[in-house]
């Protein structure tokens, strides 16, 4: 076997060669940082890279330092900090009616059904304003991206670590959600009849009318109904499209990097995570672990020496100021190693900024600690 | 003062972007509304890390489980909630049990966008409403709830909204409009933002805000600065710690106190409190909420003692 690489190795690695990077992980770990970051990076070192944020509080525009992003990749421009050559950073924030709205014309075969879809008033608020429905057009458009010739890799941000779950598992509810050919035996009578009249053949069946009923109501399920008919041509292109995106998942060319904050919880939150993503036979890359708080006394340069003789209520001041810090390295470089110890992974350490990253700058500094080095090619676009 | 305001509701629920501390804002809220005497229920949503780890209390396994004396918590896991809806409805246990096990209602009803963010709200609007049976006084002071982190806590919040509007007319509407009729009352529910003195967690603290005015109808009570760090040097110590910094002075000040670690974390320390005081200024210019500070706490757990102190700070605000 080949020597093992160090983990920020690792990681420029597949930054190189992926054409799909994930990163994941509980909410405020920096993870939507950390994707600008890694895409700047790969930019920086030559590569056509497109960010893609999923998460609905929209945050990446902040970290690229501009306004409002859009559901459409827009370039950024990149300045003193542009590639040699080559290399483009693209950034977009998901659009989920968009997407959806797209996803229905693809697989429609006439606008008249298309319409039809569209114009249902059930089908317009799930697409649109409800959690879950993100998740489903997520992977929906991460497919689309990849097969989008103007970039070699997308680095996709997700929301925090249950939904990034649920994001994994989303085509295939949507699948299920979508499956007429199961809903439609209790359904269509609603929408054939109109009312309340119609038998069931099973005890089961009936139950789950009841539930629909007292739960929805007659018109929910009219409407519904409707919906799911709309749909029905449509099942095998969703089909088709799911399965294409469970492959892209599972591609060796797609890899996911779990960020964490240091805080025992976040690791341990960190580790469910590395778990699922074995289970699901999905690529590791490996885990960053941000914001991490280093021991002053630790660093380079606190030499101990003779006594130094202060005023004593600052000396007091400075000395618990000192031990509240080194009490907050000590949690965090005890929970880092029981991650190392139970996932025999280490993880790439990112220290704590000097300043909170909201720019281009920040984020080429936030990469240059995780690399320990600017990008190869910034020297050769000096002499440019 | 600002818990009297809280504590006038008896629904407090708290969002904000992951990470800034809102489970633990959650615990120390719901103690510091028992030590005024309080009967009080601490709901938070599929929590993969109980909030009752941290009060010293058995995990809720989906039950109202008391923590301490007069002090409940309770996890929520929206599936659970769904299907207890289900055998509420459904009378008959057998039949229950088929339905349950049916593929079709694991396929619709539980991967069907925001029915399961309805239950849950439609959950706690029973918890809120519950009355004793002989007195008639409400069962629970005080419920506190953790919302899920912003994106998807404001997701959660518009659900009656667009529910309702998807639905006009049936059950769903109905049930959908009396939520939201709970979540917009003042006299019923204070909706409180969490946030941490760093640029997203505020940036996202005054997007959630204009949502949750404009797009939900939910005007925010209050803004919990979580987090913070305060001034402990004065101007002179500062310019001292500076002098320090520059003069290469090596050395010990106490024993095991080298002078250079500690110079290093005084720095740090009135970066990050010059950092809380910028954020803290933004948002009280961006927010016209009332706004509290709570500390950052430098501590090996964050459990009982830890809340304690928090749970002052928000007696004190």
């Amino acid at each position: 076997m080949a020597p093992r690489l160090s983990p920020a190795a690792t990681l420029e690695k597949a930054l190189a060669e992926r054409r799909v990077l994930v990163t994941c992980g509980s909410g405020g770990v920096g993870k939507t940082t950390t994707a600008a970051a890694l895409a700047l990076r790969a930019a920086r070192n030559g590569r056509r890279v497109l960010v893609c944020t999923i998460d609905p509080s929209r945050r990446l525009a902040t970290s690229l330092g501009k306004g409002q992003l859009s559901g459409r990749p827009r370039a950024i421009e990149m300045r003193t900090l542009a590639p040699a050559r080559g290399g483009a950073l693209f950034a977009m924030m998901l659009d989920v009616k968009g997407t959806f709205d797209a996803l229905v014309a693809r697989h429609t075969p006439d606008p008249a059904a298309r319409d039809r879809i569209l114009k249902n008033r059930f089908y317009q608020h799930i697409s649109a304003a409800l959690a879950g429905s993100h998740e489903y057009m997520a992977m929906e458009k991460l497919l689309e991206l990849t097969q989008d010739e103007r970039f070699d890799l997308v680095v996709l941000d997700t929301p925090p670590t249950r939904h990034a779950l649920d994001f994994l598992e989303a085509p295939d509810r949507l699948l299920a959600f979508l499956d007429v050919g199961v809903l439609r035996f209790f359904l269509r009578p609603y929408f054939v009849a109109g009312r309340l009249t119609m038998k069931v053949a099973t005890r089961t069946g009936a139950a789950l009318l009841k539930i629909a009923d007292r739960f929805m109501g007659l018109q929910f399920l009219q409407e519904l109904s409707e919906f799911f008919l709309a749909f029905e041509g449509m099942y095998d292109g969703f089909r088709a499209r799911a399965a294409e995106v469970h492959a892209l998942l599972r591609a060796p060319s797609t890899g996911f990097l779990l960020v964490a904050g240091p805080q025992p919880q976040a690791l341990e939150e960190a580790l469910f995570f590395h778990r699922r993503l074995a289970e699901k036979r999905m690529s590791f890359v490996g885990f960053l672990v941000n914001r991490v708080h280093t021991d002053p006394a630790r660093e380079r340069g606190a030499r101990r020496g003779g006594r130094v003789v202060l005023d004593p209520e600052l000396a007091a001041l400075l000395a618990t100021t000192l031990r509240e810090q080194q009490v907050l390295a000590r949690v965090e470089r005890r929970a880092i190693a029981r991650l190392q110890v139970d996932t025999r992974e280490r993880p790439v350490l990112v220290p704590e900024l000097e300043q909170d990253v909201h720019d281009l700058r920040g984020l080429a500094t936030f990469a240059e600690l995780v690399f320990g080095t600017a990008p190869e090619r910034v020297a050769a676009g000096a002499t440019r | 003062m600002l818990l009297d305001s809280l504590l006038a509701r008896r629904l407090v629920v708290l969002t904000g972007k992951g990470g800034v501390g809102k489970s633990v804002v959650g615990a120390a809220l719901a103690l510091a509304a028992r030590e005024r005497g309080k009967r009080v229920l601490l709901v938070e949503v599929a929590a993969p890390l109980e909030a009752s780890r941290r009060l010293g209390g058995p995990p809720s396994r989906g039950r109202e489980t008391e923590a301490s004396p007069g002090l409940f918590t309770l996890n929520l896991e929206p599936q659970t909630v769904m299907d207890e809806y289900v055998r509420h409805v459904v009378k008959l246990d057998l039949v229950a049990r088929r339905v349950l096990a049916s593929p079709i209602y694991h396929r619709f009803f539980a991967a069907a966008p925001g029915l399961k963010e309805l239950m849950v709200l439609g959950k706690i609007m029973v918890l809120e409403e519950a009355r004793k049976s002989v007195s008639r006084e409400p069962v629970w002071d005080l419920i506190v709830v953790d919302a899920p982190a912003t994106g998807h806590g404001l997701a959660y919040l518009k659900v009656p909204l667009a529910a309702s509007r998807a639905v006009p007319v049936g059950p769903i509407g109905h049930n959908a409009r009396r939520v939201l009729r709970m979540l917009r009352d003042p006299a019923r529910t204070a909706l409180v933002l969490v946030a941490a003195p760093e640029e997203m967690a505020v940036v996202e603290a005054v997007e959630l805000h204009r949502a949750a005015e404009g797009d939900v109808g939910i005007e925010p009570q209050a803004v919990v600065l979580n987090g913070c760090h305060e001034r402990r040097f004065s101007d002179e110590d500062e310019a001292e710690i500076l002098r320090l910094a520059s003069s290469g002075a090596t050395g010990d000040i106490e024993p095991g106190v080298p002078l250079e670690a500690a110079v290093r974390a005084a720095r740090r320390q009135v970066r990050r409190r010059k950092l809380t005081r910028f954020y803290r200024d933004r948002l009280r210019r961006s927010l016209a909420t009332p706004l509290v500070s709570l500390p950052f706490l430098f501590r090996e757990t964050l459990g009982v003692p830890e809340l304690r102190l928090l749970a002052r700070a928000l007696e004190a605000a």
